[in-house]
């Protein structure tokens, strides 16, 4: 168990690649409290799991958009947890459109939740880990964020800046002896993308040069690798989970 | 055997961008000389040169002066101890003499400090304690001082006043001596209204640094009636360290190596302090001569301030101290000083010291501190 | 972490005391202790001073002392101009040693000499560089 004794904070942790997440860290030794804005039933489902793995799990209803909702989090989950040693983001959502056909409301809600989003929680996470003198973030990108996708000029524009941010806090943080990550999928099979129609799929899986999509345990283990001590001189990275389909 | 001076030359202190540092050194060289009777450059066989060498582009100063000043071939050497360099060349001068190694020695302290900036002068100024653990908090020489001050006001009641009442002396002193920097006088108001150098220590509570150069000659007691009427004697030597760094000090009221200094040159000289008739002593800061006086037993501990609030410090009072002006009248370059004090204390002894003059002092001091205290040079002469 | 990012202009970047600077930006103020006759220093030195053993352990201070002197400078050497004035303060070690910092945090008007006070270790934190130093607080 990698992360004995450890607390972490995963938004978006309720469904998708964020519960896996929650999960793989609470079974390598981690209390983890997760958000969730509307999938107050997988969350709870979450919550039971890590339960089962003998670790504590707090569940807050939080728009990671929201300073309030956020500060809230924290708060709940130092007191709860007796501090805080993680924080995994996560949550993130897409509102595809041609720019010609993109509205402002569709531009400013993906960057306030994606990006926006992660700066409010890595400044929680900061404040408190540079008082401790030790900490790690893992913010989660995509390859999109990395390259440029078709009717995703937001969503590629949130995601490219996660990576930027991610790097000028590895410098911020880097004297207090905090990591600071990104970590970028390619796609991932999650019960949303199985919904997506077959032909999507299939040209993602034929991008990977591995021909597989990831499952989001693929990616729950390189956040957990980059939250254990095996990863301690790793800081301000992009590491691709993407099976080959970026390159 | 004894030691004595048999010249004694003095330049004008104060802002001498009109002269190289071996420029410097040639007036009060040539004015001892002059000063000397049948001396001629050739009879003298050595030259020891105070001076501290970071404040100067040229390197290797005391060569420089020899080729300057005529002294080549003859033998030639610097010896440093901060603000104490002066007396440091003039104890290794006695020294060389004592043994019996040269015959009559030349010494001058001289100093260029306006060669760097105020800035750069506060840095390099305040890197005399320790480097390791101090100067990366910004310590200056007036903040040392400074810290000592507070400590002083604090433990014994010293006021600022008091303080301020040293400067009003040594002004007016300074007024009467043509070689000081500073020739005017200054109220009480205009010192402790000044602005805060390093609290509690203002603008007119330091000295000022200065350009400057003084000479002494110096032969044993066979030779000395040849080149001299009035030569004057070396009766007591005291030289001590103390700690670089204040931090490794006992206390910061008073200044240990100058206490023991004194010690020693009250023992050889067979003197008490009480005998001391007239004095010049280190006051780089105004808290520095008030410590002075309880150091060197002129008045007790903590009562330094009263002494000059007495007036006693003045001529006419116990025990004149710095009337020609000391540091604060006359500037500081630094090298200079031990050798501008004797040679003011050889004037007093002659009878030459004019308005000055202490009537009557056979015995005299000099009191020559380098650095925070780190070196103390005590000298007592007599006539 | 080596000696030459401690302090706000650093002098001596090299020294037997090095990993001084280490703990410091672990948060501890640690002294050394000569293994021979166990004599004890603050500021740390490495050579012993009273037998000249030469080999010490690292010894962890509280940082707790008292106020000996301090004085504001208003005249600021090199490289110091951008945070004069400043006040510097002497502190007697509950341990023993004196050192010397910045006071950081106690109003002017609070500061008397012989009052308790704490040494912490610090970081500048608002800049790229590392700069570790210490700070003179309230008890």
């Amino acid at each position: 168990m990698e992360l004995k004794g450890k607390s972490a904070i995963v938004t978006g942790g309720s469904v998708g690649i964020g519960a896996t997440i929650a999960i793989e860290l609470a079974r390598e030794g981690a209390n983890v409290a997760i958000n969730y804005r509307k999938h107050d039933t997988e969350a709870k489902e979450v919550a039971k799991k890590i339960k089962k793995l003998g670790r504590k799990c707090l569940v807050v209803n939080a728009d990671v958009s929201n300073y309030n909702d956020a500060e809230a989090m924290f708060k709940k989950a130092i007191k709860e947890f007796g501090g805080l040693d993680i924080l995994v983001c996560n949550a993130g959502i897409n509102k595809d459109r041609v720019i010609w056909k993109m509205s402002e409301d569709e531009w400013d809600n993906v960057i306030n939740v994606n990006l926006k989003g992660y700066f409010i929680y890595n400044k929680l996470a900061a404040a408190h880990f540079k008082e401790k003198r030790s900490g790690n973030i893992v913010n989660i990108t995509s390859i999109n964020g990395l390259r440029g996708k078709f009717g995703q000029c937001n969503y590629s524009a949130s995601k490219g800046g996660i990576v930027s941010l991610t790097k000028a806090l590895a410098k911020e943080l880097g004297k207090f002896n905090v990591n600071v990550n990104a970590l970028a999928p390619g796609m991932v099979m999650t019960e949303m993308a199985k919904k997506l129609p077959p032909e999507f799929l299939q040209k993602a899986v034929d991008e990977t040069v591995l021909g597989r999509i990831a499952t989001t345990k693929d990616i729950a283990n390189v956040v957990t690798f980059l939250c254990s001590e095996k990863a301690r001189h790793i800081t301000g990275d992009v590491i691709k989970v993407d099976g080959g389909q970026y390159i | 055997m004894k030691v004595g001076i048999v010249g004694i030359g003095h330049g004008k202190f104060g802002n001498r961008s009109d002269a190289t540092v071996q420029e410097l050194a040639f007036e009060p060289f040539k004015q001892a000389i002059e000063d000397a009777k049948n001396l001629m450059r050739e009879d003298i066989d050595a030259l020891v040169v105070g001076s501290v060498p970071e404040y100067h582009m040229q390197r290797s100063l005391s060569g420089v002066v020899a080729e300057y000043i005529g002294m080549i071939p003859k033998s030639v050497w610097l010896t440093e101890a901060a603000c104490a360099s002066g007396s440091a060349a003039i104890r290794t001068a006695y020294m060389a003499i004592k043994s019996g190694m040269h015959d009559i020695v030349a010494v001058i302290g001289v100093q260029k400090m306006r060669e760097l900036s105020t800035e750069e002068i506060l840095a390099l100024m305040g890197r005399v304690g320790d480097v390791q653990w101090e100067s990366i908090f910004g310590t200056t020489f007036p903040g040392y001082y400074a810290l000592y001050a507070n400590r002083h006001m604090h433990d014994f009641g010293t006021t600022k006043e008091q303080m301020g009442l040293v400067a009003v002396k040594n002004h007016h002193y300074g007024s009467m001596n043509p070689h000081a920097f500073f020739q005017k006088e200054v109220t009480l108001e205009r010192v402790i209204g000044s602005d805060d150098v390093a609290y509690p220590v203002s603008v007119f509570d330091c000295c000022a640094n200065a350009d400057g150069a003084a000479c002494v000659i110096m032969t044993n007691e066979k030779l000395a009636k040849k080149y001299s009427d009035t030569p004057v004697w070396f009766e007591g030597l005291g030289s001590a360290s103390a700690e670089m760094s204040l931090l490794r000090r006992p206390n910061l009221v008073e200044i240990p190596s100058a206490v023991e200094a004194a010690k020693q040159a009250y023992a050889q000289a067979k003197v008490k302090p009480s005998d001391i008739q007239v004095a010049d002593v280190h006051d780089c800061f105004t808290i520095a001569e008030i410590m002075a006086y309880e150091n060197l037993g002129f008045c007790p501990k903590g009562k330094g301030g009263k002494f000059i609030e007495e007036k006693q410090s003045y001529i006419g009072g116990k025990t004149p101290v710095n009337v020609d002006g000391g540091l604060k009248a006359k500037g500081h370059p630094v090298g200079a000083t031990g050798v501008s004090m004797t040679t003011e204390i050889v004037k007093q002894l002659r009878g030459e010291a004019g308005k000055r003059q202490v009537s009557g002092a056979e015995i005299g001091l000099t009191h020559n501190v380098g650095g925070i205290g780190q070196y103390t040079f005590v000298q007592i002469l007599r006539r | 972490m080596p000696f030459k990012y401690f302090g706000k202009i650093n002098f001596t970047p090299y020294t037997k005391v090095d990993e001084f600077a280490d703990y410091l930006q672990k948060g501890k103020l640690m002294g050394t202790q000569c293994k021979k006759c166990g004599e004890r220093y603050f500021p740390p030195r490495a050579d012993c001073l009273k037998c000249m053993n030469d080999t010490f352990r690292w010894v962890e201070y509280s940082g707790r002392g008292t106020l000996n002197s301090y004085t504001t400078i208003h005249a600021a050497p090199k490289g110091f101009e951008d945070i004069a004035p400043y006040t510097l303060g002497v502190v007697d070690l509950e341990e023993g040693g004196r050192l010397i910092a910045w006071i950081n945090d106690i109003p002017k008007k609070e500061i008397k000499i012989d009052m308790p006070v704490k040494v912490v270790p610090r970081m500048f934190e608002d800049i790229p560089e590392i700069k570790l130093y210490y700070t003179i607080e309230k008890a």
